[in-house]
């Protein structure tokens, strides 16, 4: 078996080289070092050829060729039979990695061969192998831990999965990968590297790693490092731990049921105020534990919920929050991607769990006499930070704690009360003492002064969480009226009031700046249409008071329709306008469910207000929104460019153009999508049920058409001409609602071919459809082409058909005339050689004669025949290439040529007919 | 989180004997009647005590599908103490204990304490195996054994503490060498570090609450 292996290997070492001499040279000289090493008498000449050896195979990638040819089963004989011989151990085990490690100058052809990869491919193909390594690790001698831990590394790199099933069928082989995590600091690094790659995808070694302790040790190695001030090798310890933990319920049990959680959690303390590069990246490590056991173990697992519920439960009980408010909230130096990870980490330990809710709700930061809830420092993030990121991070605190939460929602719509004046206008620094509330509602009129926007929508988010689905909150601050910025404006007005028109602002504001400020106030007007759909919902009166001022309708409805609005402002618009209708109780004329439906359906059109929708949902941020955020796994390999986000977000914003911004796929979560869904199924029904039942102004009472007794013939008369004027005025506008109605259809239904097609695909599929439509006249008329090919060609097949038959026929005639020319020929010899017995002397030349003649005969019907078989075989060559040409069209070749080899020549014609 | 030891044990028998049931009636106290299929292995931890000190028992359920072999035997060497798991209304179950044992007596550590159980107790009407020859195949090699049934909880309890118990009997007596951790013990908060400690006899009157 191993000499197949090492046979076939051979040939590729020579197919690679082109020819086995060219590296014959060096191929001899690992030969013979070999043959020193297996054969020499001299301990010491052996140990020479073997560090020879080691460094000519670390010279070339020939030369890992070659050893990996035949070095093999001598290296394994080294280490299996001679133990004692430390230095010959180390020798041949410093060989091995060599021939496993990449040379690295060599450029990177990825087609090359790439002989490390090789010779780990054979080196992993024997199970034996693998146990003689494993047994290795047991010896004293640091280097031959060391070099084994190495090549069991670069293995398992390469082939995973067999070295995976091999370390399973050991006896403890396991048990002595783990004990290395005990041992000197240099081999307890390289098993963490070994071990993380071991465990890889295979939740069963996982669990093993653990069963034998690793959660102890890796906790111990940490700690002796110095926790997360510690350097790569808590890095490393941590990954090693995340990958345990990564979907593994069991392990995830384990830890929180036997270990506890303290371990980890202090890895969160912070001691001092340096953040280097490294504690970065271990802190953020560390938050990704967290947030592993946050979310429990593989989707398949039936206890995933309770476990999951229990991982949250004991990181509350555990304190994790007061760690996680002090890196995320509290420390002023730490970076901002830790402090994201860390408020990211709160918002998930608290969505959805009301004990931890309330354990967020209560907590307090900052020293006397300067406290203040949690939430309110969370809130100042939102309003003062420079960092998208961190805003949208903190803002998924409030998504979480508002989420499902009515007592936390109502608490905090308690402290929305207006300040006096004076107080609104206080910087923003010197809010520590402010409520809630107050700090709320500050950050939501503060571009009041400057025109900046941005501080507003970041408010007006947090704000759509306090309302969401609680009617009571929404009510409440419908209540709060806000002063005019200067008191001669007039007096206050709702905060709603307010909102649109910082709403208006905003759109009016790109429209001046032209394409460079666009997406940025785009995700303004986006976040603020975000609060109204959110108000309004299910909210007759928010309803009632957005409408109250006339211009509100009037703007959305050009909103809807605006050609600087992106899809999804307009199609947010169309929401709120679908909200007037569906949640509308007044009875008031032209505030009306049918006022709004009327007022949509002639300044917008019913079909171009549908299709807004349509084109909404079809917009990537709202596909990204709805699909759950899965974020990206934190590894060794993305942990430096994890740590190293600093605002780069901000820096692409301009290329984004006249798109929606990015940050809107966060801010319009999965949650609000489905509402808007919803919504517009709603918005549907409702729009046709106010059509389908219009509202009738003159009732028609058969009894009051009679005329009364008592009644002049006069009065009745004008009472029935008011009844028909009335009647006739209703009718006249039912009429203009059906005109706008049939011109709307028209608009849709009309131009069936090309406007009906044009609305109802969107945009992408329209393209599509033309492109198939291209490619199928493409194709249809590269079909009628090659039709008229074959036709040409096939009627030039039957004309060489016949012309071959012809110049067969001639040629059959005349080798008729060479036969009886030769029969003559023949036949005059004959007659000569009896003549010649007759008298051979009396004519002597009879002889020569004839033979010249019968030369010259030949000569000339020889050249004739050449001629002809030159031509023939030209005719045959060309018959050949039309009939393979045929071949290509499908044609029946041999049928259409069947019958031309035949003697009758005519049968070309007979078989015209069945060919068509 | 604090106790005077842990013990790392492993369940093992056929498949469908009622390993997991077993677990989960002791580290849940619940049957689920029907469980899903083990696959690999399954961790539950439990404390419990003996002698008045607080015992963290780790608890892996193993699969025991033939293929899964070299995944579980993994686990035998660590493992202070072992269930071997029989169905008496099935068997076959029993008679595949010799195997089971074998398996056991060439991967475990010598000193492994084997917890023989006979579960499904409550189906006495669809018995396969009496109780004698569970008693007498566990007395031919030196095991515990008990009758238990996961669904009434009957000797659940027991057969994890008794088991227990033996383990820490063993340990007084100065069996294992604690400080190893590869026999499947760990000393924590006022455990015995060593065999030298209190060898008294007072503290092997232990597992009395066995049946
Ligand atoms: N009546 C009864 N059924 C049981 C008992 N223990 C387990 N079962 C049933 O036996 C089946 C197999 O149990 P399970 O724990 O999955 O077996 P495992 O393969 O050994 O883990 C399940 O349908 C259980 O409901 C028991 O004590 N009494
Ligand atoms: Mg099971």
């Amino acid at each position: 078996m191993k000499m197949d292996l090492v046979s076939g290997y051979k040939g590729v070492v020579g197919l690679v080289f082109g020819n086995e001499n060219s590296s014959s040279n060096e191929d001899s000289y690992i030969e013979r070092l070999l043959d020193r090493i297996s054969n020499g008498k001299l301990a010491e000449d052996r140990r020479n050829a073997i560090t020879e050896l080691q460094l000519v195979v670390s010279e070339s990638n020939s030369a890992q060729l070659a050893f990996g040819a035949m070095g093999f089963p001598v290296m394994l004989g080294v280490l299996k039979e001679e133990r004692d011989d430390i230095e010959m151990v180390r020798g041949a085990l410093e060989t091995l990695v060599t021939a496993l490690t990449p040379i690295s100058h060599v450029k990177g052809s990825s087609n090359e061969v790439q002989p490390a990869l090789m010779n780990s491919d054979l080196l992993s193909r024997e199970a034996e192998s693998i146990s003689l390594l494993i047994s290795l690790l047991s010896e004293d001698d640091f280097y031959v831990r060391y070099y084994t831990l190495q090549l069991l590394t670069a293995l398992l790199t390469n082939f995973p999965q067999r070295l995976q099933e091999a370390i399973l069928t050991i006896p403890r082989g396991i048990t002595r990968l783990m004990d290395m995590l005990m041992d000197r600091e240099v081999i307890r690094n390289e098993a963490l590297l070994l071990l993380t790659h071991l465990i890889h995808e295979a939740e069963e070694i996982q669990k093993i790693v653990v069963f034998e302790g690793a959660f102890e040790k890796i906790f111990s190695i940490i700690k002796e490092e110095g926790g997360s001030d510690g350097g790569v090798v808590v890095q490393d310890c941590l990954e090693l731990l995340n990958n345990l933990l990564r979907n593994n319920g069991s392990n995830q049990i384990l830890l929180r049921e036997t270990i506890g959680l303290d371990s980890l959690i202090s890895i969160l303390k912070l001691r001092g105020s340096n953040f280097t590069q490294q504690k970065t990246i271990n802190l953020l490590s560390a938050l990704e534990t967290i947030k592993l056991l946050i979310m429990g173990g593989s989707e398949t697992d039936p206890g995933k919920d309770l476990n999951r519920q229990a991982n949250k439960t004991t990181l509350v009980q555990k304190k994790v929050l007061d760690y996680l408010l002090m890196l995320g909230v509290e420390n002023q130096w730490a970076p901002v991607a830790v402090r994201c990870e860390a408020m990211r980490c709160i918002g998930d330990l608290i969505a959805g769990d009301s004990k931890n809710l309330d354990a967020l709700g209560r907590k307090f930061l900052g020293e006397e006499p300067q406290v203040e809830p949690a939430l309110n420092s969370i809130l100042r993030i939102i309003l003062r930070t420079s960092s998208m990121q961190e805003f949208v991070a903190a803002d998924y605190v409030f998504k979480s704690f508002c989420e499902k939460n009515a007592d936390g929602q109502s608490m905090l719509a308690s402290t929305l009360i207006p300040q006096p004046y004076p107080m609104n206008r206080a910087p923003l620094e010197e809010d520590v003492n402010m409520s809630f509330g107050s700090m709320l509602l500050h950050g939501l009129t503060w571009g009041e002064t400057d025109g900046d926007l941005e501080i507003c929508s970041r408010a007006a988010s947090v704000l759509s969480h306090v309302l969401k689905d609680n009617l009571q909150c929404k009510e409440r601050v419908l209540q709060i009226e806000i002063e005019a910025p200067v008191p001669s404006l007039g007096g206050p007005e709702p905060l709603m009031h307010r909102m649109v028109k910082y709403l208006a602002l905003a759109s009016s504001m790109k429209s001046k700046d032209g394409k460079s400020g666009a997406s940025r106030n785009s995700y303004v007007e986006a976040i603020i249409l975000k609060l109204l759909v959110t108000w309004l919902a299910d909210c007759p009166n928010a309803v009632h008071c957005f409408l109250d001022a006339r211009p509100h309708l009037t703007y959305l409805l050009e909103l809807v329709s605006s050609s600087s609005a992106t899809v999804c402002i307009r199609g947010l618009a169309a929401v709120v306008l679908g909200e007037c209708v569906i949640y509308n109780k007044s009875s008031e004329s032209g505030k009306d469910a049918f006022a709004i439906v009327d007022a949509v359906s002639q300044k917008v059109g019913l079909s171009s207000y549908f299709l807004k929708f349509d084109e909404m949902q079809k917009s990537l941020i709202f596909i990204n929104a709805g699909s759950t955020l899965t974020r990206k796994a934190f590894t060794r390999s993305s942990a430096a460019s994890m740590a190293d986000i600093q605002d780069e977000d901000e820096n692409d914003l301009s290329e984004q153009g006249n798109l929606d911004h990015p940050i809107l796929s966060s801010i319009l979560n999965s949650y609000f999508v489905n509402l808007v869904t919803r919504l517009e199924a709603d918005i549907r029904d409702q729009i046709v049920e106010v059509y389908s039942h219009p509202k009738i102004n003159v009732a028609v009472v058969p009894a009051e058409l009679e005329q009364k007794t008592n009644e002049s013939d006069s009065d009745y008369v004008k009472r029935l001409k008011a009844f028909v004027e009335k009647q006739c005025s209703e009718i006249q506008n039912l009429l203009v609602r059906n005109a706008t109605l049939a011109e709307d259809l028209a608009k849709t239904g009309g131009g069936q071919n090309s406007q009906s097609e044009q609305r109802v695909s969107g945009g992408s599929d329209r393209i599509q459809l033309e492109t198939l439509r291209r490619d199928l006249q493409e194709s249809s008329q590269r079909i009628e082409i090659l039709k008229a090919e074959k036709a040409k060609v096939e009627s030039e097949a039957i004309m060489y058909r016949n012309l071959a038959g012809k110049i067969e026929s001639d040629l059959r005639s005349l080798s008729d005339a060479y036969n009886s020319l030769e029969q003559s020929n023949i036949q005059l010899e004959k007659e000569m050689k009896a003549l010649k017995s007759g008298g051979s002397s009396t004519f002597p030349d009879v002889e020569a004669i004839r033979a010249e003649a019968r030369e010259e005969a030949q000569k000339e019907s020889e050249g004739e025949l050449n001629d002809l078989l030159v031509c023939l075989g030209q005719e045959q060559s060309k018959v050949d290439r039309l009939s393979a040409r045929l071949l290509e069209l499908g044609e029946d070749v041999d049928k259409l040529l069947e019958g031309i080899g035949d003697d009758t020549g005519a049968a070309g014609d007979a078989e015209d007919e069945d060919t068509d | 989180m604090s106790y005077a030891y842990l013990f790392k044990y492993i369940i093992i028998g056929d498949t469908g004997v009622g390993k997991s049931c077993l677990l989960l009636q002791f580290t849940d106290k619940r049957f689920q009647p029907v469980h899903d299929l083990t696959i690999g292995v399954e961790f539950g931890a439990r404390m419990i005590t003996i002698d008045n000190k607080p015992i963290k028992l780790q608890i892996w359920d193993t699969a025991g599908q033939e293929s899964f072999r070299s995944i579980t035997r993994s686990y035998y060497r660590g493992a202070a103490g072992a269930l071997l798991v029989y169905d008496i209304t099935r068997r076959e179950t029993f008679n595949h204990l010799a195997s089971w044992l074998e398996d056991a007596r060439q991967h475990a550590n010598a000193n492994m304490t084997i917890m023989l159980i006979g579960n499904k107790c409550d189906l006495a009407h669809r018995r396969a195996v009496s109780t004698e020859e569970g008693e007498q195949f566990a007395k031919e090699h030196g095991l515990i054994f008990m009758e238990a049934s996961a669904k009434t909880a009957q000797n659940v309890e027991e057969a994890f503490i008794k088991t227990a118990a033996s383990i820490y009997k063993k340990i007084q007596d100065g069996v294992f060498d604690v400080s190893n951790e590869s026999y499947g013990i760990k000393v924590g908060y006022g455990g015995i570090p060593g065999p030298s400690g209190g060898r008294d006899g007072s503290s092997s009157q232990s597992g009395a609450c066995c049946s």
